[in-house]
């Protein structure tokens, strides 16, 4: 997957960046040595958030989870955390989730053996509880689902509510929300979705809702990482990152409804991919760190440092999970976290070996923590912070890599935006030519994938062969979804669907009535169609 | 080589929307010379439609989740149009692999080559 | 390709006609290929009265054209019954190959039995194009396909001249495009009976508008091209788009201007047929002996060019165009 040098060529890092035989103190630009003098925890934060980093705050081990019936769900988050996760991720099932669509509607029934693949059904308030059942919500640190725009405050005001309902006070609610741009917008495109600009106001109005009512809640977290697996080099991940976050940040400048400091702590917490090139992905989360600081301090003067301080949760490459001889995985992944865990992250989700064949086995997520495990308790990799400050290289990939990132962001920014070159298609062209040259490369040879160009004879006495979830998901939300039409209170679940509707087409904040629709058992599928009826598609620009 | 004027069905079976695999699949076969007709994701019988409809001479389906809803979309084209062939990409565990080539046919798993995939274009379309 | 014998012509036709797609779908190809089969199929087209009504849609890459026409087919379906859709889009110069993506954007129709929607790819030819959608046309119109729309990019003068050999023409731009609009002036101007800005939540509507309707300022109140703003994401606006169309049909049709087009489009579809034949026979004078010999003659001193072209003229119209293709 790096670059081999079969052709005798120049050496190269994946993201283009030229290498050199061995770097020395002159090779770091000038401009970047007197930040060297930083210490971790100091402005620009390159070395790290916080001084005592792992020995006080180990990252938390953070799978994404989820599968079947909301029960299906609950036992394996519940699987997770005994043996050794520190947060959870309830992901919701796509296929409904992700388009707001019910199991009853038509392109769903057509792919009914779909359903539950990737995520529980949970398409009433009713669902989110059975799967949230004997969770530690004040304890531990959830994700609610909703990694999605349109979805997301369908998923966390159903997250919320049953929370309350079980007497969580929301004020003291630890946890985070999603609603990414780049996932459905850049990387799988929905089949229908609200355009950008009504997701734009749903992520500002999530914002002030927690603002207001969620202090200890992370409501947006942009996913760099659903950029960088559709084919975003790291630079470009980097750019577009910072150029989602200024999109958000101005809208809540034009509002005026809430501190922008407060808005830039909301969009804080950021996700970011880790893939195979170990120094260069270490790079990016100091990198990343770097640019948040100087994007708040320059742009718009913002230098309290528990705001400019960026918290990344990292995932690992999905993408790089090869579907030959699967168990190989397992030592990508390992590679993958360690080049989060040098970089300094928060929070680290490893894929599972089988991500090429499926969603994860019990036993895939089980090695993906244990292999977080094995880096933290095993190797002294937490002892001490930023391990790799001041190393000749790799203080000057960091510095090539925010250069080339600022470099990136100002063409977006000429492009009229990030949601600009979502709408026009211009960010799918950047990823789209990184996918055709990476494929071009492993023709040629240039780029090696162990087990899929070369060596691609194995023996193997463990079969992977994808695990399917289980089988009675639809069939079960489907009894459940008419089991919640036949048993609501009909005139308060329809009152609350009315009233949100007309919230819709005010310019009020959603949150609010999305609140009160769950709590009056308003179904996904119902939300889905207020959405369409008030907002349209989008117009994507993928022709796939 | 006689590429000119064969037609490819390419359809997603699945709701999720991965376009980065079809994409390159996509062009690499229009720079074979075939014209290719993009549906996205499709039903079953929408699948169907469009092949009767666009008069193909290859049917592309890129699968994202469970086998059974691409066999319902190979039955569905099979019936109405059975002399069209068939081939399947996308992320496919063995078992549903094997299932697939009971079928007649072929299966192109993540890490397949464009070449290889190009060269089954021309066999099947009897471009060759 | 052309000369691939085709079985039970006249059945294919029958089938066609009683209402099979597949039947229908074939014939087209068989169209697209051109030759003799295509030309059988226009013989047994001649004698079968056409009673449609055709509506050009074009613009420029990216005006957003298929998302309007699926909402557009919404809107019609009602009125017309049945519709047939020919989406045309260019095929790449190198490989000859083509991306056809439209049907994406039109999946609210993907497996309706009253929408027939078919990709063609421009094929690069000279001409070809032009009298392959035209042919699949006359071909729908006889089959009872009582609309047919061509939506074409409006890029080059062949698919602009597709488009706008129509009974109405719809041409889409959007907001922010008061450039175009001047650089296009004539061309679209010319062709035009309603203009669409698509994409009118979009900044610059007003200025668009107003660069439009100063540029239509000089034709008569009359027959002034009728203006219809959409934000086809949304649907909004495809009513008062199927509205203009009908109005701009009835139009025509009390006038009997709609008569005068019909003629007029006869007229190009059969300079069409005529260029496309000579083009062929002239590819295949240019593969013979007869011009290679006049090259070599030319290169030597021994003729003029513009004797050997004529000469080659003469060669042309006696021994090649008798002989179809």
């Amino acid at each position: 997957m790096s670059t081999n040098n079969k052709q005798g060529g120049d050496w190269k890092s994946i993201s283009g960046l030229p290498l050199k035989q061995f770097y020395s103190e002159h090779d770091i630009p000038q401009a970047y040595r007197e930040r060297l003098r930083a210490d971790p925890g100091e402005p620009p934060f390159h070395r790290g958030a916080h001084p005592t980093g792992y020995r006080t705050k180990a990252w938390r081990i953070f799978q994404l989870s989820g599968f079947g019936k909301p029960e299906d769900e609950n036992e394996r988050i519940r699987f997770l955390l005994e043996q050794g996760e520190t947060g959870f991720i309830m992901e919701h099932d796509r296929n409904t989730g992700d388009h707001c669509y019910n199991v009853d509607h038509p392109d769903v029934v057509a792919r009914r053996e779909d359903v539950g693949l990737t995520g529980a059904v949970m398409q009433s308030v009713r669902d989110i509880d059975i799967c949230m059942k004997d969770l530690p919500l004040e304890t531990s640190y959830g994700h609610a689902g909703g990694a999605v725009v349109q979805h997301a405050p369908f998923a966390l005001a159903g997250y919320w509510t049953v929370a309350r309902q079980r007497g969580v006070d929301l004020a003291r609610l630890p946890g985070t929300g999603q609603s990414d741009f780049f996932l459905t917008y850049l990387g799988c495109v929905t089949k229908q979705q609200v355009p950008t600009a009504a997701g734009l106001r749903f992520n500002a109005d999530i914002m002030e809702f927690c603002n207001e009512h969620l202090p200890r809640w992370v409501p947006v977290s942009i996913a760099g990482y659903n950029g960088a697996d559709t084919g975003l080099n790291a630079y470009q991940e980097l750019g577009a990152l910072f150029a989602n976050a200024v999109e958000y940040l101005e809208e809540i400048k034009r509002r005026g409804t809430m501190p922008l400091e407060a808005a830039a702590r909301a969009c804080g917490g950021v996700n970011f991919r880790a893939s195979m090139d170990l120094f260069e992905e270490a790079s990016k989360m100091r990198a990343a760190r770097l640019m948040w600081q100087q994007l708040l301090q320059q742009r718009y003067g913002i230098t309290n440092p528990k705001v400019a301080n960026l918290r990344i949760h990292c995932v690992t490459a999905g993408s790089r999970m090869t579907y030959q001889q699967p168990l190989n995985n397992i030592v990508r992944g390992t590679v993958m976290a360690l080049a989060a865990a040098l970089g300094g992250v928060q929070s680290l989700g490893v894929s599972g070996y089988d991500e090429a064949l499926s969603i994860p086995s019990e036993h895939a997520h089980q090695m993906s923590v244990r292999i977080q495990q094995i880096l933290q308790q095993e190797t002294n990799i937490q002892a001490v912070t930023d391990p790799l400050g001041g190393s000749y290289y790799v203080e000057t990939l960091t510095a090539e890599l925010v250069e080339r990132a600022w470099v990136f962001f100002e063409e977006i920014q000429e492009q009229g935006g990030f949601l600009a070159t979502l709408d026009s298609g211009w960010l799918h062209e950047r990823a789209a030519e990184n996918q055709s040259e990476d494929f071009r490369q492993q023709e040629s040879g240039e780029q090696v994938i162990i087990g899929v160009t070369d060596h691609k004879d194995d023996i193997s006495p463990f079969e992977v062969d994808g695990f399917m979830g289980v089988d009675d998901a639809y069939d079960v939300a489907l009894e459940r979804l008419h089991d919640v039409r036949r048993t609501r209170y009909e005139a308060g679940a329809h009152r609350a669907l009315k009233a949100l509707e007309s919230v819709c087409r005010s310019d009020q904040n959603i949150m609010p009535a999305m609140m009160e629709s769950l709590e009056a058992e308003v179904t996904l599928g119902e939300i889905g169609d207020v959405y369409r009826s008030v907002f349209g598609d989008w117009a994507t620009p993928i022709q796939t | 080589m006689n590429t000119a004027g064969k037609r490819i069905l390419m359809a997603k079976t699945g709701l999720d929307g991965h376009w980065r695999g079809p994409t390159v699949v996509a062009k690499a076969l229009r720079d074979a010379g075939f014209e290719v007709i993009m549906i996205g994701m499709a039903r079953p019988e929408e699948v169907m439609q469009a092949s009767i409809d666009e008069d193909v001479d290859l049917v592309g389906l890129n699968i994202g989740g469970h086998v059974d809803v691409a066999v319902r979309a190979i039955g569905m084209v099979r019936e109405s149009r059975p002399e069209v062939p068939i081939f399947v990409g996308g992320v496919v565990p063995p078992h549903a692999k094997r299932k697939l080539e009971g079928l007649g046919v072929e299966v192109y798993p993540p890490g397949s080559q464009l070449p290889d995939i190009v060269a089954a274009a021309i066999r099947l379309t009897g471009a060759a | 390709m052309s000369e691939q014998p085709v079985q039970n012509l006249s059945e294919l036709f029958e089938q066609a006609c009683a209402g099979d797609r597949g039947a229908l779908a074939r014939l087209i190809s068989i169209l697209e290929r051109g030759g003799e089969a295509a030309a059988q199929v226009e013989r047994a087209l001649a004698s079968r009265t056409a009673r449609g009504y055709t509506v050009g849609i074009t613009g420029a890459p990216g005006a957003g054209k298929s998302t309007l026409v699926n909402v557009l087919l919404g809107e019609a379906l009602a009125d017309a019954g049945r519709i047939a859709l020919l989406a045309v889009d260019p095929s790449s110069p190198l490989s000859r190959g083509a991306l056809l993506g439209d049907r994406v954007r039109m999946h609210s129709h993907a497996a309706s039995s009253d929408v027939y929607i078919r990709s063609m790819a421009s094929r690069g030819q000279l001409g070809g194009l032009a009298v392959a959608t035209r042919s699949a046309r006359r071909l729908l119109e006889a089959c009872n396909w009582p609309l047919v729309i061509i939506e074409t990019v409006g890029v080059g003068q062949v698919e602009l001249d597709v488009a706008s050999t129509t009974d109405t023409v719809v041409v889409v731009l959007n907001p922010g495009w008061g450039d175009e609009v001047q650089a296009n002036k004539a061309g679209l101007m010319e062709v035009a009976d309603i203009f669409v800005i698509n994409k009118a939540d979009k900044a610059g509507l007003q200025a668009t508008r107003r660069d439009l309707e100063g540029a239509l300022a000089a034709i008569p109140q009359e027959q002034r091209p009728t203006i219809v703003e959409t934000v086809a994401t949304e649907g909004r606006g495809a009513t008062d788009l199927w509205a203009a169309i009908v109005a701009h049909r009835k139009r025509i049709t009390a006038s009997g201007e709609l008569s005068m087009r019909r003629d007029e489009q006869r007229r190009a579809e059969l300079r069409g047929v005529m260029e496309a034949r000579l083009e062929l026979a002239l590819d295949k004078l240019f593969a013979s002996d007869t011009v290679s010999e006049q090259l070599r003659a030319i290169g030597q001193g021994d003729v003029d060019i513009v004797s050997a072209g004529d000469t080659l003229l003469v060669e042309l119209f006696d021994r090649q165009m008798p002989s179809r293709t």
